[in-house]
Parts: structure tokens; C-alpha cells; sequence
């Protein structure tokens, strides 16, 4: 008994000071409290001859993130590269400031988001944050960020109760899951649709997504129909494609994540489910939904945050696409809209930080709430609450195996398809 | 009217799919009392072969079942004999941690080589066909019927055959079996090989009906629990009676309950599982083996 | 039976030298907040206790009664719940930090008044049914906590006031591993936690003799899931959110269940060490493979059945009784 005892007690403590190794040794930044960002900034500098501003992100390389986390790291990466080789760093009054990002893995873990954004901040002393992948890890860190006083500057967490919190530091540069079927929804509308049916995963995101889909229903004209939840992992959709086959709607908004893209269509195809518009949330924009589901993808509308066909530019990256044919030069496959919204959201940090002339928390705040601008990713302007209201919300159609942008019609590549042509007739 | 036939025949035809995808989780079960964790990862493995034979040959999911079954059996009888066999006859939670390792591990390592994106097999007749006015889909008819075959045959292999009469008897009293003969880890090796086989086989038939990722086998050994305590164990009849029950009882809570009708009919199915436990262990037809056996 | 037979012999150094190495361990434990360390060390150091906390619940029903609980995060769900519930909906106290101390026993209460309601029945049930009967009782409370929305927020979860204080959460956590830890060394020692370990030996047997088998297996359920919720609750409060999905979650069930097999069932010391060993292997060691530690953890946990079935502290207790302890003694016969 005491030997194990004995054994215990010695892992225990090796343990916490396993814990306690990375600390700082020095005594006095031992509190917790609010740190200054200067001062580790200045003490960064002195080592090499440019100063240094240290950026920290805790984003998914495994779990079940994994994918979109790889994407999001790229968007990062793709940015700390071209502002310290092309850019030449940061401007910040007369000196140009050398960007090192801290990059760890979540293991889309919130227990192990938590740990790491503290760490970032406590220990790598990092003075700015950017978001990981998703709504509820983005939930996880913008608490320890907020409670630090630190700025995280995010462009992968959409659900609108991120920012129903009250946080002064949280900014998002995306559109908010509220606004994903504005576009889709306002267009089909205009094409002569007259109800429509909603189903949606019970989880926060996809919440938001058809909350918002109903508000913006009304707001066009769109009869409501029926509105279904179904619960994660879901396998069979039958029940609800067949209660809205008896519906009639002129169009179906449906979705949560990718997975259920699949499913949705295989159900509706099975059923002869043939709505004259269908609007899938999360999947028909990625290229992969339409190698996996062969022709059957054709005709189904969904919301993007960016495609590289639209017209934005800015004078960092250029146009939409002169940023995918970066992207697709160092990484070797074209960018999602995931990568171009995280490249977009350190973009916005660094513009934000040379407004402000400062690496002060308060000062760059500031200056976030005053930018009004276009970005290669989109128009970006914050409300009060952190949240990006200039950017509309694209929405896609695949016609013939291709992803084209049908509105808004600023950004639009193709005339929308309505009514589409039932599963019979194809 | 209507709603309810296309409700009831889209419940049979889940509770088909069902009845064969829970048979290897039931056998194995009944046969050595191993609750095989995994059982939704060698589906999983079965609708990847499935992909990957389409997307390299253009082979029919349906076809490939001529592959897959035979290497599935060969992964099945190597996995009884190197791990299972070791645990079989020690405590039940030995068993379950190691399958439970094997789950872990076979999600993980295929989500490595096939990265967490979902894959899906676009059949060119996926489509529906028209039956007394209700909507028939193609590929889950042919899945139906395919598993009342497959559950014929087996059913003929377990009680006609030398090898499905041993199956049976190592099943009923392992130490009579002993006795007169059977080579209970070989027998139980044969077993493991047409259980796995059989699963990975239903995982390729309903490949093209559902996004294809590698975290899709959890749920679907969660539903195996609840189909094999409401047929009870290891018994074909149990498991057909079971799934089409379950299936059913799924798409009428589905249907007829509006708005979270769909959220509704998976928790009633984890409920009925708590309930059947407590209410009548041994499932709704008896099982092959007595439940009170620890 | 190792332990059982040396804690019968009445040494009194073997009997209280256990706990004054612990106390001697919990002073050192109590100063390390002033030990000029960051809020991540602590807050590393708090999941490391709330793991610690959650693998000795655990042990009390899997290890100690032998009931393998395969939905024992159900009750740090419930309890996770009740303190969302109870500090969002419910006006408890004037300020955020008052409201917590309000909810905390009361998660700790509902976790244990469902481990009553659900384990009358369950409790019956022998071997694997059990574990089966409880991983349904998981899921389906999922399914329930998803589909009640009015109160539970249904997918969406629940949005906890961001109040955080690493030293505190470190304290808090600290205190609550220490009494759960004392009350199991308490209960493996006492004539309570006798019957419970005969039950787990030979219940017909122990109900022969007399025992009320029912009420001893349904009181530590219900101390093991006070206990649980109690640290639901406060995981619900430093993570300042909830859903369906982060709370329910198996991997948490699944964790208790490797801390506990590591260590070694139904030992008092063996859960602790094995929480220690399994965080620090997960993020120091495979950390490092990033795409295959979860495959490695599959495939440690099938090593660790395979040969090591009886733990760290099962096997040191008895070397012989699996092939590393015997490599072990060989190892340690060559040094002397």
C-alpha cells in the first residue's frame, strides 16, 4: 500500500512540474492578471533586429475537425507568409513588425481549446488571437479571451449566440449563420417561388441557419410550410422527405453538415422528392460534394461565405481569384472558403493593427469598430457586438457539374435555374 | 392512408436493412457472448471497400459483395483468432475494452487514409419506382430482398450443415461441445469470419444510400444493441422481427409526431432498449443462449 | 485479492500511512497556486483532478461493485444540465458566482436521485446487460436533453456566465478530488465497502448471507453519481457553455473506464494514478503523433487488456499475475 502510495505521490508531482516546465521563469508574471502586450513585444524585439508581434491560434489538426481545421491553418499560414516575405511585416508607424504565429492543436477538444488559449496567452504571451475551427470551440476560447482582455479576431465560428454573450474582444469577419439563405432564399423568391419547407440539424449552427431561413422567408413572401429537426449522426431522412413530398413546397432548405448533404439528395432522389428549388446549407459549395454525388448534384443551390469567381478584391491579394491561384500554388489544391475566410480574418487584424499605429488592446478594438472595407473576401464592417454586417452571404447552383455563384447579383456568374427538373425528367 | 403505407413500407424497408446489419453483432453475441464493440466500423470498412471498388473499377456495390465477403471472412477469422479468442472466455469486460480498442482504432487509421470527408456511390438506378401508390425506393428494395435472402441462407447453413450445427451447439454449452469433439476456437474463428463478413457486406449494399465517413459505425452499434435485445440473441428470426420493428417504430414516431418527429424516433429507440432490458432481458422471442449466464 | 489481504492485516503504519503520505500530498498540491505558475499550468492541473475525480466515481460502481458502467457520463451530463438550467433560468442569487455555489448541490442532488430512479431497475441486471442497459440510459437522456428545448436550449445549449478564476476552479477541484478520494480510501476500509467487494465476488452468495445486495449496489450508484454531477456541474462552468454534444459525450464514459482498468479496479490509488499516466501519455507523448494518437489510444487499450489486464497497482501487488509484472520482477531480481 505505501509503496503505491509512494508512487502515486512521486507521478503526482512529477506531473505538476511537468505542468509548471513551460512557465516563464520569471517570478513577477506569475499572476494571472491581464498582461501588457508591449512588454512582450519589446522584449521579443531585442533579440533580432525586427520587432516581432505575436499571434496565437489553438485550431484543429485532428478530431473531428480535422478537415476544416487543415483548411483554416493554411488560410493562417498562407497570410504569415506573404506579410513577413512579400509585405515585408506589419506597419506600425515608422517600423515594420515580423509576424510569428503559435499555431497548436485542439484536438477539437473545448476542454483542450480552453487549455491552449490560455496557454497562448499566459505563456507564449501572444499578443493577439486568432479563432479556431467552429462554433462551439470559438465559443470555448472567446471566453478565455475575453476574460484576458486579449482581442481574438475569428472567421470560422458563424452561430449568431457567440455573439449574443456580450464580449467586447470577440470579431468575426464572416457572415453569420443567420444570413446563410438570404441570398438563396430572396433569389428564388424573385424566380416565382411561393412556400417553402425547412429541416435542420439539432445542433447550434445549423439552429442558427434555419432560424434566420424562417425570418428571411417571411421577410420575401415565402409561405412556411413545415419545419423538422433531426438529431446528429442522423441515418435515414425518410420521415421528413416523405411529410414534405406531401407538402408540395416550391422550395426545401435543408442541412447541417456535409454528411447530410449527401443523405438529403440520395432521400429526395429515392422518394421523387422534387421540390423546384432545393437549398442545401452546408456541402453543395465544396467541389467534393459534387465528385461524390455524380450528376444528381446538379440543380442544388447553397450558400457560400466566398467563391474565387467573386468580384471583391483588395490591394493585399488582389481579386477572389488572384488569391486561389496563390493558394493553389503553395498548397496544391484550390482554397476553400473555410481557407480564404481565415486568411481573410488575419488580414483583417493586420489592416486593423496599422490603423490603430498600436499594438494596445483598446487601440486596435478601436479601430476594428471604425473599418469600413473591401476585402478580396468580401465587404467587412463590424457591429457593436463583433460581427461582420456588410458581407452578404453568396449562394451557389450546380449546373452541369459546376459551382457558380447565382447571387447576389453583384457577385453573380450564371443565371439561377428555377424550377428545376424533377428527378424523372433528368 | 397514404402517408401511412409510404410511412410503414419505408419502416420495413430500414427494418430489412436493419435485420441483416445487426446479424454478425447478434451471432457473435449469442455464439461467445462477446459484445463486439467494432461492429459499426466493419460496416464502415464494408461501404469503403465498396467506394473504393466503384471509384477504381466501376464495380456495382452489389457485385462487389463477391470480393468483399470473402477478405472480410479472412479479416473476421484473423481478428477472432489473434485478439478475440485471447478474452472469449474471461470476464465479459475484457471483451468489450478489446473491441472497443479495435473500434478506436479502425476509425482513426481510415480516417487517415481516407481524410473525414464523406464519400457516397452514385448508382445510376438510385432512383424510385411507384407501388400501389407509394413511393418504392430502387436500392433499398433490393437491399430488402437481398437480406431475406442472405437470412435464409444462413439460417439453412446453422441448422443443415456439420460446421452451422457446431456453431450452434458451441453456442448452447460450450463445455458439452468440448467433449464431444468441436474445436471450440476454430468453430469460434468460423463464426467471427461470417459475422464480420456479413456486416462489412451489409455496410457495401447500403453504400449507395448514405454519405460513406469514418465515424458512421458508433450509432449503428448503438442501434445493434437495441434490435438485438428487442429480437433477442444470436437467433435470425429475433433479429428480423427486431429490425423491421424497430425500423417501423422509428418512421411512424417520424412521421406522425411533427416538427422533432425525427429526433423523437431515435430517442424512443434508445428507450426501448433501457426498457426491454429491465422489463424482459431476454428479448421478445428468446435467444439462443440463457440471459442470466454470468 | 491482494489489497484485500494486506488491508485486513491491522498494521498501523499500513493503515494510516496511505493517508499521511495523501495529506502530505494534498499541502503540496495546496501551494502550488503560489508557486509562480500560469492559468494554464493550473487549469491543466484542474482537468487533471476533475479526471482524477471522475476515474475514482467511476471506480466505486465499476470496480469496487463490479457493475461496469458503460453510460456513467450520463450523470455528469445531468449535472452539467442542472447548473445550465439553474443559472440561466432560474434567478438563484444576486450575483454569478453566489448562483454557482446555489446550483452545485442541487446537480450533484438530480444526478443522484436519477441514479436512483434509473438504477432500481437497472441494478438487476447481471454482466454485460448492465453496461448495455446504462450506455441506452446515455444516449437516450441525449436524445430527451436535445428534444426538451424550452428548457435545455435543445441543440443549441446553453450559454453559462463567463466567470472564470483559474486559481479558484484550481481550488475548488482540488477540494473536491480530496474528499472524493478520502471518502472511497474510507469506503474500500469500512464494513460497507466489504459487502460491495462481496458483491462484486459472489452476489448470490453475499445475498445468502443476508445482505441487502439492492440497497448497498444503489447507494454507491447514487454516491458515485452525486459525485459525478458535482463535477459536471463544474466542467458546465469553466467551459461557460453546453450542448448535447459536448457534454454527452462517450469518449468521457470511456475515459473513466481506461483510468480505472490502467490503475487497477477496485483499488483506492489505482484510478488516480491511472487519470495521472493517461493525461500525460495523451499530451505529452502522443501529442507528438498528431493523426494516429487516437488510434494509438485504441491500440494501448488493447495491449493493456491483453497484458496488463489487472492495472498498474494490481499487477505490482502480485508480479506474477500477467507477463509484464513478471518482466518487471525479472528486471528488478537482475538489479539487485
Amino acid at each position: 500500500m505505501r509503496r503505491t502510495v509512494l508512487l502515486l505521490s512521486v507521478l503526482l508531482t512529477l506531473s505538476l512540474l511537468l505542468a509548471a516546465c513551460p512557465a516563464p521563469p520569471v517570478p513577477q508574471e506569475a499572476q494571472p492578471a491581464p498582461a501588457q502586450e508591449e512588454a512582450a513585444g519589446e522584449a521579443m524585439a531585442e533579440e533580432g533586429a525586427m520587432k516581432v508581434i505575436r499571434l496565437g491560434a489553438a485550431v484543429s489538426e485532428t478530431g473531428k475537425f480535422a478537415r476544416e481545421g487543415k483548411d483554416t491553418r493554411q488560410g493562417y499560414q498562407l497570410w504569415v507568409d506573404w506579410v513577413n516575405d512579400e509585405y515585408g511585416g506589419i506597419k506600425l508607424g515608422d517600423e515594420r513588425y515580423k509576424v510569428e504565429l503559435i499555431m497548436y492543436d485542439d484536438e477539437s477538444d473545448p476542454d483542450t481549446t480552453a487549455r491552449l488559449v490560455e496557454k497562448l496567452i499566459t505563456e507564449d504571451k501572444v499578443d493577439f488571437l486568432l479563432g479556431p475551427y467552429s462554433s462551439g470551440l470559438t465559443k470555448s476560447a472567446s471566453a478565455i479571451s475575453e476574460k484576458y482582455n486579449k482581442i481574438m479576431i475569428e472567421g470560422n465560428g458563424a452561430s449568431e449566440s457567440l455573439f449574443e454573450r456580450g464580449f467586447k474582444n470577440l470579431f468575426a469577419v464572416l457572415t453569420p449563420a443567420g444570413n446563410y439563405t438570404q441570398s438563396a432564399l430572396e433569389a428564388l423568391a424573385a424566380k416565382g417561388a411561393k412556400s417553402v419547407v425547412i429541416a435542420y440539424e439539432d445542433t447550434a449552427f445549423p439552429t442558427s441557419v434555419a432560424e434566420g431561413a424562417q425570418k428571411w422567408a417571411k421577410e420575401y413572401g415565402l409561405e412556411i410550410l413545415g419545419v423538422e429537426t433531426y438529431p446528429k449522426d442522423v441515418a435515414d431522412v425518410s420521415a421528413i422527405m416523405t411529410k414534405f413530398k406531401d407538402l408540395n413546397p416550391d422550395v426545401f432548405v435543408g442541412g447541417g453538415h456535409f454528411n447530410d448533404a449527401v443523405l438529403f439528395t440520395r432521400s429526395a432522389k429515392e422518394l421523387n422528392f422534387s421540390p423546384k428549388g432545393m437549398v442545401i446549407t452546408v456541402g453543395p459549395s465544396n467541389p467534393k460534394f459534387v465528385a461524390e454525388m455524380g450528376p444528381d448534384a446538379n440543380y442544388i443551390i447553397g450558400p457560400t461565405q466566398w467563391e474565387r469567381t467573386m468580384a471583391y478584391k483588395d490591394e493585399y491579394f488582389g481579386t477572389a481569384e488572384e488569391y486561389a491561384q496563390r493558394y493553389e500554388a503553395k498548397w496544391g489544391e484550390p482554397p476553400t472558403y473555410q481557407a480564404a475566410e481565415s486568411t481573410a480574418t488575419a488580414l483583417v487584424l493586420q489592416i486593423a493593427i496599422e490603423k490603430a499605429g498600436s499594438l494596445d488592446t483598446d487601440a486596435v478594438r478601436d479601430a476594428l469598430h471604425s473599418l469600413d472595407i473591401v476585402t478580396f473576401y468580401g465587404p467587412i464592417k463590424f457591429d457593436e457586438t463583433g460581427k461582420n454586417v456588410a458581407k452578404p452571404m453568396g449562394a451557389i447552383q450546380i449546373q452541369d457539374g459546376n459551382i457558380l455563384v447565382v447571387a447576389p447579383e453583384a457577385a453573380a456568374v450564371a443565371e439561377l435555374i428555377y424550377p428545376m427538373p424533377s428527378w424523372d425528367e433528368r | 392512408m397514404d402517408q401511412f403505407l409510404q410511412a410503414l413500407a419505408s419502416g420495413l424497408l430500414l427494418g430489412g436493412f436493419y435485420a441483416v446489419m445487426v446479424l454478425g453483432f447478434s451471432i457473435i453475441w449469442g455464439v461467445m457472448g462477446v459484445i463486439n464493440l467494432a461492429h459499426g466500423e466493419f460496416r464502415m470498412i464494408g461501404a469503403y471497400a465498396a467506394w473504393a471498388l466503384f471509384r477504381a473499377f466501376g464495380l456495382d456495390p452489389f457485385a462487389s459483395l463477391v470480393i468483399i465477403l470473402p477478405v472480410m471472412f479472412v479479416v473476421g477469422y484473423a481478428l477472432q483468432t489473434i485478439l478475440l479468442n485471447r478474452v472469449v472466455e474471461r470476464p465479459h469486460l475484457m471483451a468489450l475494452l478489446v473491441t472497443f480498442g479495435v473500434s478506436i482504432s479502425l476509425a482513426n487509421l481510415y480516417k487517415v487514409i481516407y481524410s473525414a470527408d464523406p464519400r457516397s456511390v452514385p448508382v445510376s438506378y438510385n432512383g424510385s419506382f411507384e407501388l400501389f401508390g407509394v413511393t418504392m425506393p430502387i436500392v433499398k428494395t433490393i437491399i430488402f430482398f437481398l437480406a431475406l435472402l442472405i437470412m435464409g441462407l444462413l439460417h439453412t447453413f446453422l441448422h443443415h450443415t456439420r460446421l452451422g450445427k457446431s456453431i450452434r451447439a458451441a453456442a448452447q454449452n460450450k463445455d458439452a461441445a468440448r467433449i464431444v469433439g468441436i474445436e471450440i476456437h476454430k468453430v469460434y474463428a468460423i463464426t467471427a469470419g461470417i459475422c464480420i463478413a456479413l456486416t462489412a457486406g451489409a455496410g457495401a449494399m447500403l453504400s449507395p444510400t448514405q454519405a460513406i465517413f469514418p465515424f458512421m459505425g458508433p450509432p449503428f452499434t448503438l442501434k445493434a444493441f437495441t434490435i438485438t435485445a428487442l429480437g433477442g440473441l444470436g437467433r435470425i428470426p429475433g433479429a428480423l422481427l427486431g429490425g423491421l420493428l424497430l425500423g417501423v417504430t422509428e418512421l411512424m414516431v417520424a412521421t406522425y409526431v411533427p416538427g422533432i418527429g425525427t429526433n423523437l424516433g431515435v430517442a424512443v429507440s434508445f428507450v426501448l432498449l433501457v426498457v426491454i432490458l429491465i422489463v424482459r432481458p431476454q428479448g421478445l422471442l428468446g435467444g439462443l443462449r440463457p440471459m442470466e449466464v454470468e | 485479492m491482494s489489497t484485500l489481504t494486506q488491508a485486513a492485516r491491522p498494521s498501523l503504519l499500513r493503515r494510516w500511512g496511505g493517508l499521511l503520505l495523501w495529506l502530505l500530498l494534498l499541502a503540496l498540491l495546496a501551494i502550488y497556486p503560489y508557486t509562480g505558475v500560469t492559468g494554464s499550468a493550473l487549469f491543466t492541473a484542474t482537468q487533471v483532478f476533475v479526471l482524477v475525480t471522475l476515474a475514482s466515481n467511476w471506480n466505486l460502481i465499476g470496480g469496487m461493485t463490479g457493475y461496469v458502467d458503460f453510460g456513467h457520463a450520463v450523470f455528469f451530463g445531468l449535472g452539467a444540465y442542472s447548473m445550465g438550467i439553474l443559472v440561466t433560468r432560474v434567478p438563484l442569487a444576486f450575483s454569478p458566482e453566489l448562483s454557482f455555489w446555489q446550483a452545485l448541490p442541487l446537480a450533484g442532488l438530480v444526478a443522484a436521485l436519477f441514479a436512483l430512479i434509473i438504477g432500481l431497475p437497472t441494478l438487476r441486471l447481471k454482466g454485460p446487460y448492465f453496461s448495455i442497459a446504462m450506455l441506452g440510459t446515455f444516449v437516450a437522456m441525449r436524445e430527451i436533453i436535445r428534444i426538451l428545448r424550452p428548457i435545455t436550449g435543445g441543440g443549441t445549449g446553453l450559454d453559462l456566465p463567463p466567470v472564470l478564476n483559474r486559481v479558484n476552479e484550481y481550488y475548488f477541484m482540488l477540494g473536491l478530488m480530496g474528499l472524493v478520494v478520502a471518502l472511497i480510501w474510507w469506503i474500500r476500509r469500512s464494513e460497507f465497502g466489504y459487502t460491495l467487494i462481496a458483491i462484486r465476488e459472489d452476489e448470490i452468495g453475499a445475498e445468502m448471507r443476508g445482505i441487502n445486495t439492492t440497497m448497498h449496489k444503489i447507494i454507491a450508484f447514487m454516491i458515485a453519481a452525486f459525485f459525478t454531477g458535482i463535477v459536471g456541474a463544474f466542467w458546465a462552468w469553466q467551459n461557460t457553455y453546453i450542448d448535447p454534444d459536448v457534454v454527452f459525450i462517450e469518449q468521457r464514459t470511456v475515459e473513466m473506464v481506461m483510468m480505472s482498468m490502467l490503475g487497477g479496479l477496485g483499488t483506492v490509488w489505482g484510478p488516480p494514478l491511472g487519470a495521472v499516466v493517461i493525461y500525460f501519455l495523451q499530451d505529452v507523448v502522443w501529442g507528438n503523433l498528431l493523426n494516429f494518437h487516437l488510434m494509438a489510444l485504441g491500440i494501448l487499450l488493447i495491449l493493456l487488456v491483453l497484458f496488463l489486464p489487472e492495472g498498474i497497482l494490481g499487477s505490482l501487488g502480485d508480479p506474477s499475475s500477467t507477463s509484464l509484472g513478471r518482466l518487471l520482477r525479472r528486471a528488478g531480481r537482475r538489479q539487485e
